[in-house]
């Protein structure tokens, strides 16, 4: 067997037999022996609680046996308002963070890719990536005491100017706004690396038959840069949108009870049914809604992104 | 890049223009970005420094003294940091075998393996099952949870990948005609020549487990187990929606806890920034 190890990894005929097949296997037993660890652990933490999917048909609460109830959480779930607000507001959120990002960080990667000296430029990279690496707990935290009533700088120049201060964090018509600009605050730089490589791969003999035929600066950006991120462009927002469900970690942190009618998103509506209230049976059906369109819009993705990636190599 | 410099000739103009203002703007968006940043730093030096100024009047280090001196502020420091190292070592290894073992093109059983990976981004339990399995399991406040998941992701497996690609493999040929087992070419070969991959992954596992805040609000039960970032966030909500007058000296704790919390990252992160680049414009490229 020894003498065929180096051989088997060679020239593989199209049929093996039963043998030759245990003989590969043999042949690659340190390498199953180092997946090992890897199966494991996703097996525990990611295909055990799958599993669990099955309480959404349960009743089941901390204090009682699951009892199969069939349907029933879904349609109280879809008959609930505060489900279909969650609802709603997580698609509203999304999409309009999904398109403030996009247009943002489009924008951005114009502007620095605009900037000829190197190390202008990579002062302004390097400083625009940081607020990505800042948790969103410390972002929450650093603006709750950043917009504050009582001290926070932004209500100190309000008042300055003769203004009463606001709360920002807990007015229903507020939250949304900071929401948002905390997310282009957070994100909008580190979005930009992907326009920028993309940028910089873009053929410079456009840029200089478009200046020969008389373009000025910015027909050559309008004409030149912009189609060609395009497909990159799409990509992104493609598979973001895939994503726009999703919604928690930031919602979770900058949320509070005053403000639960405009912020509430699935992902925080899943934690309160479940985690507070230990409804399980209902937050794990929500949750399931949530994964099941969660799946469906990935695979949309998908297929789309093939495509797009696909004309984009031919044209 | 095309050079350019800057002129005031006729016709020329316009362009210079853009370019100061373009300048300008970017200067401007910069020092917005960073304010916020900034004033937490100088809120947690000045016990006089409340509302508007963004220079410290006088300079007080009260606040860290406080955080080194409290026990209750000072393990959750301790927690972050052996969560943070334990799951980048482990993140590490399970990521690089993941790689290493997916990057033979002739393994019997690749495609299910593969596929065993990829399907986790497509499909999960959702976080009640999730927390129910770890309950069953009686992993409750266990920090092997926050640990052992937290690096393997088919994003960082992927990048991985991409990165041994790039390894010539007649050195693993090599190897293996010089009688190297597999681990061993994995030890002595694969790993020595991917440490830029290996800084880069194991740099997102560490920032991330760094900023890791639910799963310790949902499997940890215990105070000793929470992190810093859960301390971080008591502190700050203890009185913010009550809405009464704070103390001058809270406002710096809780600056202070906030600047202790990214203080690590704002240190090494300008040397590191580069690896935080190629991660994603690598995994990019691959999609």
């Amino acid at each position: 067997m020894k003498s065929n190890k180096a051989k088997s990894t060679k020239y593989v005929p199209p049929k093996k037999n039963f043998r030759q097949k245990m003989i590969d296997i043999y042949h690659y037993r340190w390498f199953y022996l180092m997946f090992l660890p890897v199966f494991l652990s996703l097996l525990i933490f990611h295909y055990f609680p799958i599993y669990g999917i099955k309480y959404a048909f349960y009743d089941y609460t901390p204090f009682k046996e699951p009892e199969w109830v069939g349907w029933e959480n879904f349609s109280y779930l879809f008959d609930s308002a505060r489900f279909w607000r969650a609802f709603r507001n997580t698609i509203e959120l999304s999409l309009v963070k999904l398109v403030l990002g996009m247009v943002f960080s489009v924008g951005l990667a114009l502007l620095i890719d605009e900037i000829k000296s190197v190390g202008f430029r990579k002062v302004t990279q390097t400083i625009v990536y940081i607020p990505h690496f800042i948790s969103w707990v410390v972002v929450a935290s650093i603006f709750t005491l950043f917009l504050s009533p009582q001290s926070g700088m932004v209500n100190a120049i309000i008042t300055a100017f003769g203004g009463e201060p606001i709360y920002f964090l807990a007015s229903d018509s507020w939250w949304r706004v900071v929401f948002q600009l905390l997310n282009i605050w957070k994100e909008t730089g580190w979005g930009t690396i992907i326009y920028i490589a993309a940028l910089a791969g873009v053929d410079q003999e456009m840029y200089e038959a478009a200046a020969i035929d008389g373009a000025t600066h910015w027909q050559r950006v309008r004409h030149v840069s912009i189609p060609a991120i395009s497909v990159t462009i799409l990509t992104v927002f493609i598979l973001n949108l895939a994503k726009v469900l999703n919604l928690f970690d930031s919602v979770f942190v900058l949320q509070n009870d005053s403000v639960i009618k405009s912020s509430d998103v699935i992902g925080t509506y899943v934690y309160r049914m479940g985690i507070v209230s230990a409804d399980y049976g209902v937050s794990t059906a929500s949750g399931l809604f949530k994964s099941v369109i969660s799946v469906l819009l990935i695979t949309i993705a998908n297929h789309l992104n093939k495509k797009i990636k696909g004309e984009g190599i031919l044209g | 890049m095309m050079t350019e410099k800057l002129s005031f000739k006729k016709g020329k103009r316009g362009r210079a223009a853009f370019i100061i203002c373009n300048t300008i703007f970017l200067c401007l968006l910069m020092v917005i970005m960073v304010i916020p940043l900034w004033k937490v730093i100088v809120d947690s030096l000045d016990p006089t420094s409340v509302g508007i100024r963004l220079w410290p009047k006088q300079i007080s280090f009260y606040a860290y003294k406080t955080i080194l001196s409290k026990k209750s502020l000072y393990l959750p420091l301790l927690v972050s940091v052996y969560t943070t190292i334990g799951a980048t070592a482990v993140g590490l290894l399970m990521t690089t075998l993941a790689a290493y073992v997916i990057l033979q093109k002739e393994i019997p059983g690749r495609k299910l393996m593969i596929t065993y990976i990829m399907f986790t981004m497509l499909f999960s339990g959702g976080m009640i099952p999730a927390y129910l399995n770890i309950q069953r399991l009686g992993l409750m406040n266990n920090l092997w949870v926050i640990i052992l998941p937290a690096g393997v992701s088919t994003y960082n497996i992927v990048l991985m990948r991409s990165f041994f690609e790039s390894i010539p493999s007649t050195l693993y040929e090599a190897a293996e005609l010089d009688g190297c087992t597999p681990l061993r070419t994995f030890w002595k070969i694969v790993l020595p020549l991917s440490k830029p991959a290996l800084a880069s992954v194991g740099l997102f596992i560490a920032v991330g487990t760094w900023n890791e805040y639910m799963p310790f609000i949902l499997y940890m039960q215990d105070n000793t187990k929470m992190n810093f970032q859960v301390k971080v966030r008591e502190l700050i909500l203890q009185d913010a929606l009550a809405g009464t007058a704070i103390s001058a000296s809270d406002d710096m704790l809780k600056s202070a806890v906030v600047v202790v919390v990214v203080f690590p990252f704002l240190v090494i992160y300008p040397f590191v920034q580069k690896y935080f680049t190629k991660g994603v414009t690598v995994g990019a490229v691959k999609g």
